[in-house]
C-alpha cells in the first residue's frame, strides 16, 4: 500500500508539513509537483482531488485526502508512529491538541502572514497586530502543555506528527510580517523551541530541508 | 459516564446532538457565560483554552469539538474505523469543518476579535462571501457521501448546526445564508429535525420548534449563549 501514496507539492508550503511526516515514517511516496504561480491549485485535475484548490492533498490507495490535519492523523493512524492511535488512552489530548493547531493556531498564523485577507487592506495592521498577539498567547498554551503534562507526542525525546506541524507552522511568522517587531519570536517559549529543534535536526528533517531549501535551522531560525 | 461541559447554543450543542443520537449516556455540567465561567480556573484546568466544549472521559478531559467527535467516532463506532476506505474522506470533511468553515463562522460571529472597527464590514463582506463557498462545498460533499453525513452522525450534526449559527448569528448582523439554495444541506436540516432526539435536545438549551430549518434566537431554560 505504501507505494501507491502521491504527494502534491510545493516546497516550503503546507505540504512540506506532510512530507515531513512520510519522511520521518520511511513510507515510499511519490511526489507530484504543483507550480501555484502557473495556476496548478486552480487545474480541474487538482480540485477533482481537493476542491478548495489549497495545499496540502495526498493520494492514498483508499483515495485523496486534504487538509494537513486530517492527512497527519490518517498517517498516524496507517502506521500506529508519530501520535496518538485511535486506542491509545492518550488520545483524547492529543486530538484536542492537533485540532487547537488546526483550527485555532494555523488559523492565527495565516491572519499574521495574510493581513489582507480577513478585512482588506484598509485593515492589515490591526489585523496584524491582533493575530501577532494571538499566536503568542497560543504559543503559551503550548509551552505550558510542555512544561506541565510532558506529552510523548510532543517532545523532543521522540519525533512527532505535531512537532513537524508547529515547526512548519511557526517557521513562516518568524519570518514573513514586514514589521520586524510583528514577526514571531520563540525565545519566550523555551521548551517548545526544545522540542522544535528536536524535530529540525532529526535525519528525516534534514534530508527535507535539503530538498526544499529551508536552511539549516527551518523551525528555529528560520529564513527563506 | 461522560461529562459535556456546555452552554445553550454553543458547540456544545454538536456533541450533545451525537451522544443523544447513538444512545450514548452522558451529565450535562452548565458552562455559565454569564458569569465568565469559562475563564474560570476551575474551566480552565479542564481546558486551558477557556472554550466550550468540554468532555470528560477516563482518558481525561477533551477539547475541540472536531477533537470530541473523533474520539467519540473511534470509540462508539460512529464513523469509519482508522482503517476503512472511507477514512480519507471521513477525516478530511471534520478537519474542514472544523477549522476552515467553523473557523471563518467564529469569526463573523467575533468581528471585533479579529478586524479593526473601520473594516467590520469589509471583513463581514469577506468572510459571508467565503462561508458561501465553504457550504456550496459541503453541499457537494453531502451529496456524494450521504452515508457519511447522514442526520446525527459526527459531519452531518456538525454541518447541519453551522448552517443553524449563519441564520442566527452575530444578533443583528445582516441574513446572508439561504438554505433553500442548498438542496443537500437542507435535507439533511429536516432530517435532523425528524429525528427522536433533536427536540428533546431543543427543549433542553431554548431552540424552538425547527432549530434548523427555521432558527430562532434561542430561549434556554438554564445558561447564558453569549
Amino acid at each position: 500500500m505504501t507505494a501507491e501514496i502521491t504527494l502534491y507539492h510545493t516546497p516550503d508550503y503546507a505540504s512540506t508539513i506532510i512530507r515531513l511526516a512520510l519522511e520521518e515514517l520511511a513510507l515510499p511516496h511519490t511526489i507530484a509537483p504543483l507550480d501555484p504561480e502557473a495556476g496548478d491549485l486552480a487545474s480541474p485535475a487538482y480540485r477533482a482531488v481537493n476542491p478548495l484548490g489549497l495545499m496540502p492533498a495526498m493520494m492514498t490507495p483508499d483515495g485523496p485526502i486534504f487538509e494537513t490535519a486530517a492527512i497527519l492523523l490518517w498517517l498516524v493512524h496507517h502506521t500506529g508512529r508519530l501520535g496518538a492511535g485511535p486506542t491509545d488512552p492518550d488520545r483524547a489530548a492529543f486530538l484536542s491538541w492537533l485540532f487547537f493547531t488546526a483550527n485555532t493556531l494555523h488559523v492565527t498564523m495565516m491572519q499574521l502572514i495574510h493581513p489582507h485577507r480577513a478585512a482588506g487592506d484598509a485593515g492589515i495592521a490591526a489585523v496584524e497586530a491582533r493575530a501577532f498577539a494571538a499566536l503568542n498567547l497560543q504559543a503559551g498554551h503550548l509551552e505550558t502543555l510542555i512544561t506541565t503534562k510532558a506529552p510523548r507526542w510532543l517532545s523532543a525525546a521522540e519525533p512527532g506528527v505535531l512537532g513537524y506541524y508547529l515547526g512548519i507552522l511557526l517557521r513562516w511568522p518568524a519570518m514573513m510580517p514586514e514589521d520586524p517587531a510583528l514577526r514571531f519570536d520563540l525565545r519566550p517559549f523555551p521548551a517548545l523551541k526544545a522540542v522544535l529543534a528536536a524535530h529540525e535536526a532529526r535525519p528525516a528533517a534534514l534530508r527535507v530541508a535539503e530538498m526544499d531549501e529551508l536552511g539549516p535551522t527551518p523551525f528555529t531560525n528560520p529564513r527563506f | 459516564m461522560y461529562t459535556l461541559h456546555y452552554a445553550p447554543d454553543n458547540a456544545s450543542l454538536i456533541v450533545r446532538l451525537v451522544l443523544d443520537g447513538a444512545g450514548i449516556p452522558y451529565r450535562t455540567a452548565l458552562v455559565d457565560r454569564a458569569s465568565r465561567a469559562q475563564d474560570g480556573a476551575a474551566y480552565r484546568r479542564l481546558n486551558p483554552t477557556g472554550l466550550i466544549p468540554t468532555l470528560e472521559t477516563p482518558d481525561g478531559p477533551i477539547a475541540e469539538t472536531g477533537a470530541i467527535l473523533l474520539w467519540l467516532a473511534d470509540t462508539h463506532q460512529l464513523g469509519p474505523t482508522a482503517s476503512a476506505p472511507e477514512r480519507p474522506t471521513f477525516l478530511q470533511w471534520l478537519f474542514f469543518l472544523s477549522n476552515t468553515a467553523h473557523a471563518d463562522l467564529r469569526q463573523l460571529f467575533y468581528p471585533h476579535q479579529y478586524a479593526p472597527a473601520d473594516g467590520i464590514a469589509a471583513h463581514f463582506d469577506i468572510l459571508s462571501a467565503r462561508m458561501l463557498g465553504h457550504f456550496r462545498l459541503l453541499d457537494a460533499a453531502i451529496a456524494r457521501h450521504p452515508r457519511l453525513f447522514a442526520a446525527a452522525s459526527p459531519l452531518g450534526v456538525y454541518s447541519v448546526t453551522l448552517t443553524r449559527w449563519a441564520a442566527l448569528y452575530p444578533e443583528g448582523g445582516r441574513r446572508w445564508l439561504d438554505l433553500a439554495a442548498f438542496p443537500a444541506l437542507h435535507a439533511l436540516a429536516r432530517a435532523q429535525e425528524a429525528r427522536v432526539e433533536t427536540p428533546v435536545v431543543a427543549r433542553a438549551e431554548g431552540l424552538g420548534p425547527h432549530p434548523f430549518t427555521r432558527p430562532e434566537a434561542p430561549n434556554p431554560p438554564e445558561g447564558a449563549v453569549l
